[in-house]
């Protein structure tokens, strides 16, 4: 705990401090940066933009009464996150909109990843950015965690993933803000804590009748150097699914968090509630439907006599 | 949940229509606001909003600076190509997600090559994985028996196919050798009307130009039926041949009979020599054990 104040501490005074004290070498995952290069940057720092730092924190919770797949899905996302927090389930009915904004400020949490699963049968996700950002609330479907057996990539736990986006991203405004929150909730911030070196997974995101589809795999090229590939090895690099898979069907998004403005609005998007009523209503009539028809058919019947069968007297004098 | 869910949603959509037409006054109303919502984005703003200005600038709001590093981000656009892909067929779309994200990574470890940044896991680095040890561990045994069954599939056929072909080449076998049979005793019987003919004339071998195939058959004694009878006897041997392996039936009473009378061996091959007693010109009996193994080399 104290080591991560000291360090935090040590990258938001650098920038700030300017070039009046040598400080303590930043420490990186790759070795000890040297002073010198560090004191310069910290000078251009000063003179320009300071250095981007990505500061995303996850808050990732769910309601309670959470089947037990979608609990694993959760958890899956956990451990694909290593800038995330897991919190306890939160308490459905309540006005779950400030109870959750609540909640992530609390955590100090710039964005949060909200479960909600609706009869024990949907999944609703929310993807919120925290203090005034945009909220999207999507149907998750087709839901393949990573315990099933015929997903059987492996990776590194916290490994920084490379993202891609197919390119109807760029096609419409909701799409590429959809695309922007993506990148920065599912991509692990560079330099994190708990974040490891090398790059040996890769999240795929892409469009395919209006739903966003996640796939996560593995790469594996054979190499023996670690900045290098070798020679015509790209060819040989094949891609193992990990997993989780899931569908998502965005249905609305909002200007606040967890609510405000509707910004935007699925036209195709049907709720599973009205889908199962319609099937019920559609089988519910069955037997009114069997009457109407037999109705009808002694209707025509009536109406359209049949002409005297003449074969009909041939066996009567045969007794 | 899976699929099913997904495309339920276009199914829906057209059973809506036929119920429109056909029944009730509440689907009637469903199935208008449900023609209302597949058409898209011509609706008044109550029905489906689409506030682009607004998303717009929430797009600004939430974006990082535009000078960011790109290995902050770490994204890829890939172009689909056109085809749209089918959502329903499984595995065309796992392919265009798949090549989606291996021309992806192939781009990414290009840019990654030129900065020089290290991107690929040597083999002695060793780490926490997301799926632990025992998972794998199952997922193994689940690939092996996978491969073994498909393995166990394939011999299974092919023993199946080599029973067909023994069976097949077995029967040519059978036919040719009654074939054989038969040619054989026809030609015994030609040459004997033959002599007969002739009067059993001993004009000699010249006369016999019938065709008794290869000497073989003859050794044989007629194929068959004089077959030999001592099999572990070549013709030239004088000794009376191996004695009988000890694994052959009536094997309690030898070795009954061989415990109370001793072991016996091959009749009368004390006086015959081997090749190392040829040239002992002393002989005589150089010691019991001497003997004894004499005895039985003479197998």
């Amino acid at each position: 705990m104290g080591r991560k104040r000291k360090h935090s501490e040590a990258e938001a005074a650098a920038p700030v401090k300017d070039d009046t004290a040598p400080e303590r070498p930043k420490r990186t995952l790759l070795g000890w940066k040297d002073k010198k290069e560090d004191v310069e940057e910290a000078k251009e720092a000063s003179v320009s933009v300071p250095e981007f730092r990505n500061k995303e924190k996850v808050l990732v919770t769910c309601s309670r009464r959470i089947s037990y797949r979608y609990r694993h899905l959760m958890l899956n996302i956990v451990s694909l996150l290593p800038h995330c927090k897991k919190d306890s389930k939160v308490e459905a009915k309540s006005s779950k909109g400030a109870t959750l904004n609540e909640l992530v400020e609390l955590k100090g949490s710039s964005s949060c990843l909200f479960f909600e699963c609706r009869k024990h049968k949907d999944l609703y996700m929310w993807m919120v950015k925290s203090p005034s950002g945009p909220s999207v609330k999507f149907l998750v479907n087709a839901v393949h965690t990573m315990e099933e057996l015929k997903l059987t990539g492996n990776h590194l736990k916290g490994s920084r993933p490379l993202l891609t986006f197919s390119s109807n991203f760029d096609k419409d405004v909701h799409w590429k803000l959809l695309k922007e929150m993506l990148t920065q909730v599912f991509g692990i911030p560079k330099e994190h804590r708990k974040s490891k070196p090398y790059h040996d997974h890769v999240f795929a995101f892409s469009i395919v009748d209006d739903h966003i589809w996640f796939r996560n795999y593995q790469i594996s090229v054979p190499h023996n150097e670690a900045d290098r590939v070798a020679r015509g090895g790209l060819d040989k690099m094949t891609l193992v699914e990990v997993g989780p898979r899931f569908c998502l069907n965005p249905i609305k998004i909002f200007g606040g968090s967890f609510g405000g403005p509707t910004l935007y609005e699925n036209p195709f998007y049907v709720s599973p509630n009205q889908i199962r009523a319609l099937e019920k209503r559609s089988k519910a009539g069955k037997f009114a439907k069997k009457i109407k028809a037999k109705t009808r058919r002694k209707m025509h019947e009536l109406s359209n006599l049949l002409e005297p069968d003449e074969f009909a007297d041939m066996w009567k004098d045969d007794e | 949940m899976s699929l099913g869910d997904d495309f339920v949603e276009d199914d829906e959509m057209n059973m809506s229509d036929e119920d429109g037409a056909a029944s009730d006054s509440e689907a009637e109303s469903l199935s208008d606001s449900d023609n209302e919502i597949t058409e898209k984005l011509t609706e008044p703003t109550k029905t489906a909003v689409y506030n682009r200005d607004g998303l717009l600038d929430k797009l600004q709001d939430i974006s990082w600076p535009e000078d960011v590093e790109w290995t902050h981000k770490l994204t890829v656009e890939i172009d689909q190509g056109q085809e749209a892909v089918d959502v329903n067929d499984d595995l065309a779309r796992e392919m265009a997600f798949y090549t989606q994200a291996l021309e992806g990574t192939r781009q990414v470890f290009g840019k990654l090559q030129e900065m020089g940044l290290p991107f690929l896991r040597p083999a002695d680095y060793y780490a926490e994985m997301v799926k632990s040890d025992t998972h794998m561990e199952k997922v193994k045994s689940k690939l092996l028996y996978e491969k073994k069954q498909m393995e166990e599939t394939e011999e299974r056929r092919k023993a199946r196919d080599n029973k067909k072909m023994a069976k097949e080449v077995q029967s040519q076998k059978m036919k040719e050798r009654a074939k054989q049979k038969k040619d054989e005793i026809e030609s015994v019987k030609k040459w004997r009307k033959q002599r007969q003919k002739s009067g059993f004339s001993e004009k000699g071998a010249g006369e016999l130009d019938l065709e008794f195939g290869n000497g073989k058959s003859f050794q044989r004694g007629g194929g068959g039926g004089g077959g030999k009878k001592r099999p572990g006897v070549s013709p030239g041997d004088r000794s009376g041949g191996k004695g009988k392996s000890a694994s052959r039936m009536n094997n309690k009473k030898r070795e009954f009979r061989d415990s109370k009378f001793g072991h016996g061996g091959r009749k009368g091959l004390s006086k015959q020599n081997t090749a190392e007693t040829t040239n002992d010109f002393k002989g005589g009996f150089r010691g019991s054990k001497a003997g004894g193994s004499n005895k039985r080399q003479k197998r």
